[in-house]
């Protein structure tokens, strides 16, 4: 134990040093955003008339609190993802908003100003219908929640249950709607057998059933999507086929009045479902009696009961959307029109009358790379002089909030997609409009010396002209105080800095929305909305030119897969601008199995594409000549890989002449014992700079540095805990050799794989001991290399030595990814993501099978850390410190123009951007160099000699007087 | 005060209960277990309470959670700091307060398959040892997260206080020092130093360092002349 302790000791001492933030590098380099993902319910906090939050449930299972001045976030609340987590309702009432949770199961009370929990139930199993807010006599005190079989009642200050019943035949009946006036009865809204409606009415006091009805309806089949409840408890249902409105009063009717659109003097559009929008201001009153009926896209009628009889107060023809809203006892309708094509204008009418209010035009700019308006959350205040005044929330199709205020004013936006990024890639920024000049000099063709000369001597005044305004602007700015001088970045001032630190980052969302990022400010430069993305795309991004080649523009191409038609098509563009590119990318009418990136260019620097589709038939992009030439000569050594994870088999395939495959080997894992979860090549532009590690007595060690190994992970199929276990294949992509074979047995995943170098890391969950471990291999080619000058799969005859280690490690984690640098000198860290939203920085030391179990001279020589089971979580080494990531889906890694540094992008509901130093600043002066320190020694030093010469002087002179 | 002090007793009893049992009885109930586990089908409920001494509850619930293995169960603190993690089937899970800001300690909650609930301290090497901890759980934080190193700073103290400095500092003070101290016009006293400083001085026929230096660059032809000028001079230089 006293060992134990000590060595800990020695570890603290060794790597405190090593790799952690200085407070005052806070958000020099780094920048978190955070997001909510797409916005289901939305509600303003209209309490108190300056109160500045807009609540927010989303489809990623967030509860959040907006700022309507800013849309900055007050607090944010992330349940669990999948069904379990999932939002179904917000009601909103006061200082409370209420919750229900995963199809009814959880109903959670929020306090919206401080962000904490008020209460929280559990809810009998049962799927969720409706819920809603029960008051009486102008106070609310209840929430009714609706489910499959039961309806009961929840006091809204503690949540404890006031009265649960079971719904009368609830086998029969498909309850859906559950409706409360004010009047202290709550009505169950439902349909049963022989198409008839029930309407249960419930006492709210005790629950007793006051009255049980059921009338005829026949054409209805949701409740929730076709009817609504308006004035005194009338229900209005709009049915498509008959085109008309069946009304019935909830109180004493039996009988539905059915009402054809045609006699109100209105027409829907062929083939479109009218739909029904009311409002009930106060859940303690009755629901105005006024209403919306859409009845065509572009067309809204605002309709009002008058003693039993439905007058139109107002035909809104164009109209897109419209919502109401309350402030105090006045209740207004905003409607959105479209002006033009890149303008909608949004105006204001009394609800009662349907009179246009006057000064309420707000227009509102569509993005022309965005997606159509959808949704409009409106909130209205009090003007000093009793008048109303609004502001809107619209949200796109490219789940975009944009909240406005008028005129027009576009207070925040916030990209809502950036919640849900699947894929990204960094590309180096290009060079300065000088430079590139420069450079595009030497691409284009020679025509004569005079004017090569003349151009050269052109090109340099042009970059002495800029260095000049370089200066002047330094001067200028200098001058000012620092408050003022704005460093905007956009996208025409872009340039590459000196060690190449600031990039692009090009993202892409499920949503189908491109962004492009700058990498130093998180700025958005461009952004571009992909319309028909299948719900269900797999999204790959590749950069098929980089800014090196400077007359072509940079290239990236997003193959975009449906994954059950398997069709994929080629969405190519710029990656600095986000334009689309003038190159026609191939019409793709077959099912892709696998898409990879040569190193073969064509022409115009633009790397190959090659695709291989169901038949496989192998097609390239850009598909020139020249391409097609180079691929013939080089076909016998392109090699590739099929993995069909249904039936667990994994085929190697070599690329003829003519552009046809051919099978060279196969193998297959018993799909009914283990199933393939994932396979993991290495990274392409991964660099190792040495080629072996030397040993405590001078001896190198020669690491194996296969780069078509593949790390091949398996789960068993068998769940039970004693049964399950994890394996891990290293296949030769090129000879289908089996390199290793290893099975961790009573272990299950998810299990997080990292492949580099010669070295696979793999994390999985231990069912005998319910804890994480981590376990590397490292694989060695012995003391003597086989064939130091060239790797190759084909002439390999020795079998690596492998060595394996495992390890505890105190903490589940969601995603894992490897530092990588320019040249590969520095050392490697693993990046793990951790549940918390902490970003661990583990140096790859850690996680070496070569620690010794007893330390001996040479392991001491080799800087060997001995082995220890556990790994220590240090805060320190937390790259993001209290910046947490929440829910980390992926971590992608760049290498920058300095060798020691790795920008790093965290990606999951928040994006976090960071530079890491896995071996420190080594070749940049730290930023906290003491440049006064040193300048005034120089100085002091300086005078000291001078001071002291001339005292030598004096003293020699006054000697010689002697 | 009594209050205070009767809590530790409490817990040592408890330890000393758990030393003894060493194994987990079923038939004992955790304290306060017994009336907090809500059967609800086969799942349950691990309740709790998060404190951070010094601070008020809602500076901080908003931004913390309860994670039960990962993220598998996700809890939310109240407004007074309380929790209670819902639908949980019965097992052993590792429950932790995520706060960006604040550090707590890990804990173990084992279920039984009846509801009945104890929590341990989590040991991840011996699996097996139980460490009993308070159930309905009571975590306290113990301090914010430190994420930041320290800068080394530059200040004069750790300057002069640098063992380099201090032996370049001390001949100095005494080199200044000594001449004021002792009285150097007293003939006595120079002729003494004077003999002494010869003492010092170590045998005028051995080479000096940069004469050696001179010869060595000076080329061979005129080096034993420089040599010996060198040596002509200095006594010279001396008698003066």
């Amino acid at each position: 134990m006293a060992k134990l302790i000590l060595f800990c000791l020695k570890i603290t001492t060794l790597y405190l040093t090593v790799n952690a933030v200085f407070e005052d590098q806070v958000g020099k380099f780094d920048w978190r955003q955070q997001f909510v993902g797409k916005v289901r319910f939305s509600h303003f906090d209209s309490q108190a008339q300056s109160s500045k939050k807009v609540l927010v449930a989303t489809e990623n299972n967030v509860f959040a609190a907006l700022n309507t001045r800013t849309g900055d976030l007050f607090w944010r609340h992330v349940d669990k993802t999948g069904p379990e987590g999932n939002i179904d309702a917000l009601l909103h009432h006061g200082q409370d908003a209420v919750l229900v949770v995963g199809n009814g199961r959880l109903l959670r009370s929020w306090d919206i100003g401080v962000g904490g929990l008020n209460w929280e139930i559990v809810l009998d199993f049962g799927s969720f219908q409706s819920a809603c807010l029960v008051g009486q006599q102008d106070t609310t005190k209840h929430v009714a929640v609706l489910k499959k079989m039961v309806i009961s009642l929840h006091y809204l200050s503690n949540g404890h249950l006031k009265w649960i019943e079971n719904l009368p035949e609830s086998e029969t009946v498909d309850y859906q709607a559950v409706y409360s006036g004010g009047n202290g009865e709550v009505y169950a809204l439902g349909l049963g057998p022989h198409s008839h409606m029930q309407i249960v009415t419930y006492s709210l006091e005790d629950g007793e059933i006051i009255k049980q009805v059921s009338v005829e309806a026949p054409w209805l089949s949701n409740i929730q999507a076709n009817c609504v409840v308006i004035g005194r408890g009338m229900l209005v249902c709009v049915d498509s086929p008959t085109l008309s409105l069946y009304m019935l009063d909830l109180h004493e009717q039996s009988q539905m009045t059915q009402i054809p659109l045609q006699s109100l003097g209105l027409e829907v559009a062929p083939g479109f479902h009218p739909v029904l929008v009311s409002t009930q201001p106060n859940p303690a009153r009755q629901p105005l009696s006024e209403f919306f009926l859409q009845v065509a896209p572009e067309h809204h009628v605002l309709l009002q009961l008058n003693n039993g009889q439905l007058v139109t107060l107002r035909d809104f023809k164009p109209a897109t959307l419209v919502a109401f809203a309350t402030t105090g006892e006045k209740t207004v309708a905003a409607v959105m029109s479209p002006k033009n094509k890149t303008a909608c204008s949004l105006n204001l009418f009394s609800a009662e009358t349907g009179r246009r209010l006057l000064d309420t035009t707000l227009i509102f700019n569509m993005d022309p790379n965005g997606g159509k308006p959808e949704k409009l959350y409106v909130q209205a205040f009090l003007k000093k002089d009793d008048s109303v005044g609004y502001r809107v929330m619209v949200q796109t199709e490219d789940h975009t909030l944009t909240f406005i205020q008028q005129p027009g004013r576009v207070m925040w936006t916030r990209e809502e997609a950036l919640s849900d990024v699947v894929t990204m890639e960094m590309v180096d920024l290009p060079l300065t409009g000088t430079q590139a000049e420069l450079e595009g000099e030497f691409g284009k063709k020679a025509d004569g010396l005079m004017s090569m000369v003349l151009k050269r001597l052109s090109s340099q005044l042009i970059l002495l002209q800029a260095w000049i305004s370089h200066l002047w602007k330094l001067f200028y700015d200098a001058r000012k105080p620092r408050s003022q001088v704005k460093n905007e970045v956009t996208i025409e001032n872009l340039s590459r800095d000196e060690f190449n630190l600031q990039k692009m980052m090009v993202m892409v969302t499920a949503s189908g929305k491109l962004f492009g990022i700058d990498s130093k400010t998180g700025s958005i430069l461009w952004r571009h909305y992909l319309d028909n993305i299948p719900s269900n795309a797999a999204f790959k991004l590749m950069v098929q030119r980089t800014t090196a080649h400077f007359p072509h523009p940079p290239q990236c191409t997003l193959l975009i897969k449906d994954k059950d038609t398997g069709l994929a098509t080629l969405h190519v563009f710029n990656p600095i601008f986000g334009k689309k590119s003038h190159v026609t990318p191939p019409a793709l009418p077959q099912p892709i199995l696998q898409s990879l990136m040569l190193p073969l260019m064509d022409q115009d620097y633009a790397k190959v594409l090659l695709l291989v589709d169901d038949q496989y038939k192998v097609s390239a992009f850009p598909s020139t000549k020249n391409v097609l030439q180079q691929l013939q000569e080089m076909a016998s050594s392109i090699f590739f890989y099929l993995v069909d994870s249904s039936q667990g088999r994994l085929s190697g395939y070599r690329l003829r002449t003519d552009l046809s495959t051919e099978l060279i080997w196969e193998v297959v894992v018993p799909p009914e014992v283990q199933r393939i979860v994932s396979v993991n090549g290495k990274r392409p532009n991964e660099h190792v700079h040495s080629q072996g590690r030397v040993m405590g007595d001078r001896s190198v060690l020669y690491k194996y540095l296969n780069p078509n190994l593949l790390a091949v992970v398996t789960e068993s199929t068998d769940t039970h805990q004693e049964r399950s276990f994890v394996g891990i294949l290293l296949i030769d992509g090129v000879t289908g050799r089996i390199i290793h074979e290893a099975v961790q047995r009573r272990t299950k995943g998810p299990v997080h794989v990292v492949h580099s170098e010669n070295w696979v890391v793999y994390e999985y969950w231990s069912t005998k001991s319910r804890r994480n471990e981590f376990s590397v291999i490292e694989l060695y080619e012995g003391m003597e290399l086989y064939n130091s000058t060239v790797f190759s799969s084909l002439d390999r005859p020795h079998a690596p030595q492998v060595l394996q280690q495992s390890y505890i490690f105190p903490s589940s984690i969601s995603t894992m990814e490897a530092t990588l640098t320019e040249k590969g000198i520095t050392s490697r860290h693993l990046l793990i993501g951790l549940p918390s939203g902490g970003i661990l920085s583990l140096p790859k030391m850690f996680l070496d099978p070569r620690r010794p179990e007893i330390v001996s001279e040479q392991s001491r020589e080799e800087n060997l850390i001995p082995y220890a089971p556990e790994l220590l979580i240090r805060t320190e080494w937390f790259i993001n410190y209290n910046q947490t990531v929440s829910r980390v889906r992926g971590i992608y890694t760049a290498p920058s123009g300095l060798e020691s540094t790795c920008l790093v992008v965290a990606y999951g509901l928040d994006i976090y951007q960071t530079r890491v130093y896995p071996s420190k600043q080594f070749d940049v002066l730290k930023d906290d160099y003491d440049y006064m320190l040193i300048s005034s020694v120089l100085l002091a030093l300086f005078f000291a000699t001078m001071i002291s010469k001339r005292l030598a002087e004096v003293k020699l002179l006054n000697r010689a007087w002697r | 005060m009594l209050q205070r002090e009767r809590i530790p007793l409490l817990w040592a009893f408890i330890q000393a209960l758990v030393v003894v049992a060493m194994c987990f009885n079923d038939m004992e109930p955790g304290p306060g277990a017994g009336g907090s586990t809500q059967p609800n089908g086969d799942r349950f409920k691990i309740e709790g309470r998060a404190i951070v001494p010094g601070i008020k509850t809602q500076d901080w619930v908003s931004s913390a959670r309860i994670l039960v293995e990962g993220e598998e169960y996700v809890g939310f603190l109240r407004t007074d700091g309380s929790f209670a993690v819902n639908d949980v089937p019965s097992g052993s899970y590792v429950v932790e307060v995520v706060s960006p800001n604040y550090r707590f300690e890990p804990v173990r909650v084992d279920i039984t398959s009846k509801g009945k609930m104890r929590a341990r301290l989590v040991n991840y090497i011996k699996t097996s040892e139980v460490l009993r901890q308070p159930y309905p759980l009571q975590i306290r934080a113990s301090g914010p997260h430190s994420y930041f190193m320290k800068r080394e700073t530059w200040g004069w103290t750790d300057f002069l206080m640098n063992p380099m400095v201090m032996m370049m500092v001390l001949p100095l003070l005494i080199i200044v020092l000594l001449p004021k101290v002792v009285n150097t016009n007293d003939p006595e006293m120079r002729k003494e130093m004077e003999q002494s400083m010869n003492m010092l001085n170590p045998n005028p026929e051995l080479p000096d360092v940069s004469e050696l230096m001179t010869k060595l660059f000076s080329g061979s032809k005129g080096s034993s002349k420089a040599g010996s000028s060198s040596k002509g001079t200095r006594p010279a230089a001396k008698r003066r």
